[in-house]
């Protein structure tokens, strides 16, 4: 009995959302404003009051004491980048943090900050923890946030590879330094963040307040960004929305899906959507080959955005993806 | 993870995600294995679901069989025996 149901509870293969630790992972480029926006978001308790928050740190640096108002805790993870030399002690601290929970002592975080270093690739952190036996049941990434300086992030995507990549993984840009950006600067950058990363909400702000964002006005021009190596000369990512063709089961779309993602998982940055099926809605999101833990999301009126995929990544068009589904479920030959 | 064989090593394949009981899940695995041989044939493979084993076997028409725990795996498999990965990109998929 035992083996049996180990194999086939759902339960064990998606452990319901608030059994998790909740992951918010903070990254963008060195000196982007990610401390400043962090502090004044757990002053107002933005995150909750149950926060833990880890600070990468690619140099030794003493920690300010003012983030510690409002969060639970602070651990500071200094020497070493969290995604490459650092990530040993990033796995050990976050598999501490689990633990803490698991054995219920006084201080039970229901959520964790990572403030990465700007060196950090947060799709590099995402895998090592979906690679991780143990974390990958107990964390679900929530969110990622990077914080992109209005003031220099037009030379940064330039000039730096990894700041399109810190981009390219976002959920959530904010603009940080906007009150000191010239009007005209702030919606060329939105423009170019844009055609990085077409599907994340964009927000400004100046020392952690936010401030109103007009609509983008449509002169606005996105910089055309110099190629960073031979894989992306198709220029900048494509965001496709596919609504998934009506009638079709919903494990039809995980069977495409993992075809699609194990052959072009290199050029596919991420997916997200939400699909619906017997168990509820589940979230799907990905970044590269590696796909999150499904989450079911509780039944809302707000279904219009269900059994949409949005996908993003280089070496296709929009338009494919709806007959590649199609054409290739039916087994065209 | 099973204590005795160690499988499945990697816990949750994801694309497990969304059958609510075990009818769903035993339909959702016959209906998966019937569309992956019309995906399969083409490249001369067939997909094969015993029903209570765990996974999959994926066989090839030399009459090599492997088990594979997952659709990755499969997909990994796949892309072994053919030497190139199915892609659902695929020209042959997009091409009139």
């Amino acid at each position: 009995m035992a083996i049996r149901s180990i194999r086939w509870t759902p339960d064990i293969w998606m452990t319901r959302p608030d059994g998790r630790l909740r992951l918010t992972l903070l990254g963008g480029a060195l000196g982007s404003g990610k401390t400043t926006w962090a502090r004044h978001q757990l002053h107002l308790a933005r995150f909750g009051r149950s926060v833990h928050v880890l600070v990468n740190e690619a140099a030794e640096t003493p920690i300010d004491d003012q983030l510690l108002t409002g969060a639970q805790g602070v651990t500071v993870l200094a020497g070493g980048c969290a995604c490459c030399t650092g990530r040993a002690a990033l796995m050990a601290s976050l598999r501490e943090l689990c633990n803490r929970r698991s054995s219920g002592g006084a201080l039970q975080p229901d959520r964790v900050l990572l403030e990465t270093s700007g060196l950090a690739d947060p799709g590099a952190i995402v895998r090592a923890i979906q690679a991780d036996p143990v974390l990958l049941h107990h964390i679900l990434l929530d969110e990622v946030i990077v914080a992109v300086d209005a003031l220099h992030a037009l030379a940064q995507l330039r000039d730096e590879p990894l700041c399109r990549r810190q981009i390219a993984a976002a959920d959530r840009m904010i603009l940080t330094k906007a009150d000191v950006a010239p009007p005209a600067a702030l919606n060329i950058l939105r423009a170019t963040l844009r055609q990085e990363n077409g599907h994340a909400a964009t927000e400004a702000c100046a020392f952690g307040e936010t401030l109103p964002l007009p609509p983008l006005p449509p002169e606005a021009i996105a910089v055309k960004l110099p190629d960073p190596d031979a894989a992306d000369c198709r220029g900048p990512p494509v965001t496709a929305s596919l609504r998934l063709p009506a009638g079709l089961d919903w494990s039809d779309t995980l069977l495409w899906l993992s075809a699609l993602l194990h052959a072009r998982g290199d050029e596919i940055v991420r997916v997200k959507g939400v699909l619906r099926t017997p168990a509820g809605r589940i979230l799907l999101q990905s970044v590269c080959k590696v796909v999150q833990q499904p989450e079911i999301l509780p039944d809302t009126a707000k279904a219009r955005a269900d059994d949409v995929l949005v996908v993003i990544g280089r070496g296709f068009r929009g338009a494919e993806l709806d007959r590649s589904i199609r054409r290739f479920l039916g087994g065209a030959p | 993870m099973c204590n005795a064989c160690g499988y499945p090593a990697a816990p949750g394949p994801w694309t497990e995600a969304g059958a609510a009981t075990p009818g769903d899940r035993l339909r959702t695995r016959f209906h998966r294995v019937a569309v992956l041989n019309r995906i399969l044939r083409p490249y001369g493979l067939s997909a094969d679901d015993g029903g209570w084993v765990p996974g999959l076997q994926l066989g090839r028409l030399t009459g090599e069989r492997v088990l594979v725990g997952d659709l990755g795996a499969l997909w990994q498999e796949a892309e072994r025996f053919l030497g190139h990965p199915i892609d659902p990109l695929d020209p042959r998929y997009l091409d009139d």
